[in-house]
């Protein structure tokens, strides 16, 4: 029997229809989509004891509480800590799998200068040459740590300037700062006390500020009910996240934001709403009204709402001295439920973004958010532990990544108390790294290293005689026999928090009525803090945030 | 009959055969566990009733998985046998201070996070429930490596088609879910994947 052409094809086809009927091609994509996850260049976790340590996040200045699973010593999932009194166990997409970003392709693994593999002594020899032409400025992305004292000492004692790059909600504060005389980092917001917040474009359920706070807040007092405990009105041209969950949305034109709060405030003073704290804004309600493309009767209705359960506190999305102005109408400086002062700190810093006229470097620590550019021709020292691109620099210097050095955690930017925290190094650094603070330790050795200044830190806190630690318990400061002993219990990743400021310890005084500026867009709480890169897990959670809802959906 | 159905058909058949019978043997590899271990015989001689007994839970309530050296030296510190195997535990595991490299069934991949403190402690199941009866049985059966996966042939389970499996036969993530779904508990990816 001759086999023909045909018969093979017959033959093909008749074997192509019984693979279909076996496991062969299902089992095969199964066997190679694992396989996949097992290429040599995947970094796998050693085969050892599974171990759960705790820790703190250090990429935002937010500090968020971990419970870091380690295996065989390298961390390998992250989740929060549920008994820390701030994130209350809460965090943030990008920490879920912050972990995976150690390994992440884009690691600045090596010290670059324009682009050429350099050393650190190259490096080194280099910053030092320019710190002995001209003057330096360096600038901290999260102030207050014991890094930044670092940082700071270093700009001191060599005629430079030290600079903070501050977030969005740092920078909301900041005109309460000229008003009071208050440092805006030593500002923060009583959210546990107030019955109205009024949000003008803030993400309050989205990103901002601590993860777990508000939306611990906002799901005890006011998910799902019809008049709720807690009053959520969000000001905002879209329909965001925080807006489509809030007790009431206002739908206002973009950038209209100042001539909201301005009319608002006109309208509480001109009805007599609240007793007349403040300036009156030169805006009338009529043109407030239009700008924001509302009508003057909602406008005044929305006056009413406002200060109808008070305390009320206005919170912007960025720097914006209308809506802080409004805040002086409303009677919210300094007010239970308002803008407090946590901390009895003065220190004030130079934003970022100030001109840097005649530096001859520019040295920019790893905590400062990738997409920050100096304006300045100065040489650019950049300490990152990721690339995120597009951005020049003369120096680019490998930094720590995720847990991979002890740093401290001090106030998250909208804090209501003083905290401190030691984040614990839990995870060995694959090549060489340095922090910045370490570099300028390592150019003049008279400065302190971060340990000297976590003990200083610890020792000021034990004499203190102030605050509580959170820990495995709750502990007062004052039963802590010896500093020693209060840092070895920070080190176990506990937090000491300050007590509750007076109520009357800030005063303010604003005589005019801030003049109008262009509102800066408001931002999603995925631009608030602008991430290098992303971690594969984080990748589609990050964008979507939807595990950012109330603790009773949160399936994590 | 047709010349072309008989053509198909043969197609059809050595698919058929390829499928079912060479390619499972041609995926996996016998592999041996380096002691031969007999739950059965521990449970009858030395009393051991509970699998918690050397698979314990550590004091914070985390599983330590298999059992380590001092767990084993607790009864063969020395040789109270004349079995081979005990000799080979003894002689070349516990006296150098080396551990048993045993080969886990049910070993997942590194991004599967799996709390046996929270089924077994908190939803009551039973060692049996996923692992079947391993605990009675009077050896350890073959271990098979998947070539490609690098996976025992347990997290497949023993049935190429995966139809009529018994409690313990199998441990895709599919096996967890339909669990889950029977018992309405709710997790979302990061509650096992990390």
């Amino acid at each position: 029997m001759k086999v023909t052409r045909r018969d093979l094809f017959v033959w093909g086809a008749g074997a192509a229809a019984g693979l279909v009927f076996t496991p062969v091609p299902w089992k095969l994509l199964d066997d190679v989509s694992i396989w996949t996850q097992n290429w040599p260049w995947i970094p796998q976790p050693p085969r050892g004891p599974v171990e759960v340590k705790q820790s703190f996040c250090s990429l935002c200045p937010q500090g968020c509480a971990l419970k870091v699973k380690t295996a065989g010593g390298w961390p390998v999932g992250i989740a929060g800590t549920s008994t820390n009194p701030l994130t209350r166990g809460a965090l943030c997409p990008l920490a879920f799998g912050a972990h995976q970003l150690n390994w992440h392709p884009q690691r600045v693994r090596t010290v670059r200068h324009n682009g050429v593999p350099s050393s650190w002594s190259d490096a080194r020899a280099a910053f030092a040459k320019a710190c002995s032409e001209g003057p330096v400025v360096i600038i901290d992305g999260q102030p207050g740590r014991a890094a930044s004292t670092v940082l700071a000492s270093f700009a001191e004692k060599h005629n430079g300037s030290y600079r903070v790059e501050m977030s969005p909600e740092t920078r909301a504060l900041m005109p309460f700062e000229s008003w009071t005389g208050v440092s805006a980092f030593s500002l923060g917001y009583d959210l546990e006390n107030a019955y109205t917040i009024v949000s003008f474009g803030a993400p309050l359920l989205d990103g901002w500020g601590v993860p777990g706070r508000f939306t611990r807040l906002w799901a005890e007092r006011a998910a799902g009910r019809s008049d709720p405990q807690l009053r959520l009105i969000q000001i905002e041209d879209s329909l965001s996240h925080t807006a489509s969950r809030a007790w009431k949305w206002v739908n206002i034109r973009p950038g209209s934001e100042s001539a909201m709060a301005a009319g608002l405030a006109r309208a509480l003073i001109e009805e007599k709403l609240v007793s007349a704290r403040g300036p009156m804004p030169v805006i009338t309600i009529s043109a407030a009204a239009s700008q924001s493309g509302i009508s003057e009767s909602a406008l005044g209705e929305l006056a009413r709402t406002i200060v109808a359960r008070p305390p009320v506190l206005a919170i912007a999305s960025n720097h914006n001295p209308e809506i802080a102005a409004l805040n002086v109408v409303l009677g919210a400086v300094g007010a239970h439920g308002g803008v407090v002062r946590r901390s009895k700190r003065t220190g004030k810093y130079i934003p970022a973004e100030a001109q840097i006229p005649n530096a001859r470097a520019v040295l920019i620590d790893s905590s400062v958010p990738w997409d920050f550019a100096p304006d300045s021709n100065a040489e650019i020292f950049r300490f990152v532990a990721w690339d995120g691109g597009l951005q020049k620099c003369d120096w680019l210097l490998p930094a720590a990544g995720f847990l991979e050095e002890l740093t401290d955690i001090p106030n998250a930017p909208t804090s209501a108390v003083e905290t401190y925290a030691i984040a614990p190094q839990l995870s060995k650094p694959q090549f060489e790294i340095q922090s910045a603070a370490q570099f300028l330790v390592s150019v003049d050795p008279t400065l302190p290293t971060v340990e000297k200044v976590i003990h200083s830190r610890c020792e000021e806190l034990f004499h203190q005689r102030a605050g509580t630690v959170y820990g495995q318990e709750v502990t007062g400061v004052a039963k802590f026999d010896s500093a020693q002993k209060l840092e070895a219990e920070l080190e176990k990743a506990s937090t000491w928090v300050g007590d509750p400021p007076p109520p009357g310890e800030l005063r303010c005084e604003l005589r005019e009525w801030p003049p109008t500026m262009i509102a800066e867009s408001s931002q999603n709480w995925a631009s608030t803090w602008n991430a290098p890169v992303l971690p594969p897990l984080a990748t589609k959670l990050y964008r979507e945030s939807s595990l950012r809802e109330a603790p009773g959906r949160r399936t994590v | 009959m047709s010349r072309n159905s008989i053509v198909f058909g043969f197609g059809l058949a050595v698919a058929l055969f390829s499928g079912w019978v060479l390619f499972p043997r041609a995926l996996y590899v016998n592999q041996h566990q380096p002691i031969e271990f007999r739950h059965k015989i521990h449970a009858e001689k030395s009393g051991i009733t509970d699998c918690a007994q050397c698979h314990v839970f550590r004091d914070d309530g985390e599983f330590a998985g298999l059992p380590s050296n001092d767990t084993c030296a607790g009864c063969h510190s020395d040789r109270i046998g004349t079995s081979p195997a005990e000799a080979k535990l003894v002689e070349s595991y516990i006296k150098p201070g080396h551990e048993v490299p045993w080969l886990v069934y049910s070993r997942q991949p590194a991004n599967v996070w799996f709390s046996h403190s929270i089924h077994v402690k908190r939803a009551g199941l039973n060692c049996t429930d996923c692992h079947g009866n391993l605990g009675e049985s009077d050896q350890m059966h073959l271990y098979q490596v998947n070539r490609i996966s690098g996976y025992s042939r347990d997290i497949w389970g023993h049935s190429m088609s995966r139809l009529g499996r018994v409690p313990g036969d199998g441990m895709k993530m599919g096996d967890c879910e339909d669990c889950h779904r029977r018992h309405g508990v709710e997790v979302g990816c990061l509650g096992c994947h990390q």
